[in-house]
């Protein structure tokens, strides 16, 4: 119960444009999904740490599909079980495409917690030019969107508006590296 | 990448969320798939022709529609964003399926015997079940399309609800060409057509919903 009124409040802070509130409302929010896939994906942390940051990214991306008047923790848990399940799905297809290739994964005890398989910095090289541009500014260098706009010459909205995009585009190529 | 890392990137420069005006684009999408499903009704198959005489039981059979896909109405809003209670929505639901079956019961038993196959049946193949899905296609088409910007996470149910919705609104439509008045006919038939579109739009819902 601690934590519905604690994340809920950053959550609300958050989506007013508090940036340090939506820090501390994601890095909460870490701690509890690495709980929650740790827990049902016992014999891979790698994928628990790829899930986690999945997750994190979809409740950023998706952040306008709460409403205030519900819970927080019943929203957030339910992206996380939509995501395990989507997690879960791919691999069994996976599994199905090719029963030799299936890697069960050596355990690493120098594995270090937060790190994830993949990088997404590569996969943020792989977004289209303009989403790539928008989030490297804003995102990596720090400028603000108005900077951003005079610096590319794209409008404060079209650079808000290609953030968002490349963001999703980001999850959705998370969820595809991974098939692969 | 560290999940810190990535965490600093998300926060960085976040700007306030914009609130979706969800609402109201649920109902325009409403009102532009209704306006489609009566424009191929209009065009494609023709309005019956006894229409001006027949305007009470056209009324009665669109009303009925509409109060169907009115019952789904909260149940389909509640799916489109996680997490979120279905409680007394599925009831809505199943409560006016009951009421139906009562409503076929006690028709039927208010015939004539020889005239109860003829009052159920509507004397043919009910078309309804052929054309309402049809019709409910660009409303379920434009809900779709809606519900990917939110977050659903239960897709077969999401779809399911928006395919029901579609079929109450496209049956709204039909309900200007069924030349059938009878009352257990289309407590029946609509219902099953309905239905019909609830199952597909399961099915696709679970492809296209995906995120």
């Amino acid at each position: 119960m601690a934590d519905e009124v604690h994340l809920r409040a950053l959550m609300l802070r958050g989506l007013a444009g508090d940036a340090a509130a939506h820090r501390a409302f994601l890095t909460d929010a870490a701690a509890l999904l690495r709980a929650y896939f740790r827990n049902r994906l016992r014999d891979s942390p790698e994928d628990a740490e790829d899930l986690v940051q999945e997750t994190l990214v979809a409740l950023h991306t998706r952040r306008d599909s709460y409403d205030p008047a519900y819970p927080l923790t019943a929203w957030l848990y339910a992206i996380a079980r939509y995501r395990l399940i989507d997690h879960l799905r791919r691999a069994k297809h996976r599994a199905h495409a090719s029963l030799d290739g299936v890697d069960v994964g050596e355990g690493d005890p120098e594995y270090d917690a937060s790190d994830a398989r993949r990088d997404v910095r590569v996969l943020l090289d792989r977004l289209p030019e303009k989403q790539r541009t928008a989030i490297r500014l804003v995102k990596l260098e720090e400028k603000s969107v108005r900077e951003a706009a005079s610096l590319t010459g794209l409008s404060e909205s079209d650079i808000k508006i290609s953030i968002h995009r490349g963001l999703k585009t980001l999850m959705r190529l998370m969820t595809q590296e991974q098939a692969t | 990448m560290k999940t810190e890392q990535l965490i600093d990137l998300l926060a960085k420069n976040v700007e306030p969320a914009e609130r979706p005006r969800w609402a109201r684009r649920l109902a325009l999408t409403l009102l532009v798939g209704l306006i489609a499903a009566a424009l191929i009704v209009a065009i494609g198959i023709g309005v019956r022709p006894d229409i001006g005489a027949a305007r009470m039981p056209v009324m009665m059979k669109a009303m009925f529609s509409a109060a169907i896909a009115a019952a789904l109405l909260p149940l389909t809003v509640q799916l489109m964003k996680p997490g979120r209670p279905l409680s007394w929505r599925v009831g809505a639901v199943i409560g006016l399926a009951a009421i139906c079956a009562i409503a076929t019961l006690v028709a039927l038993i208010g015939e004539e015997p020889e005239e109860r196959m003829e009052a159920w049946m509507g004397g043919g193949f009910p078309w309804c079940v052929v054309i309402v899905p049809i019709l409910a296609a660009p409303t379920a088409a434009g809900l779709l399309w809606l519900m990917r910007a939110f977050a659903p996470t239960r897709l077969m149910l999401a779809g399911a609800a928006i395919g029901a919705l579609s079929g109450g609104v496209g049956a709204m439509a039909y309900a200007m060409y069924c030349p059938v008045d009878s009352v257990a006919f289309v407590t029946t038939w609509y219902v099953v057509a309905i239905a019909l579109c609830a199952a597909l739009g399961a099915a696709i819902g679970a492809r296209i919903l995906r995120w």
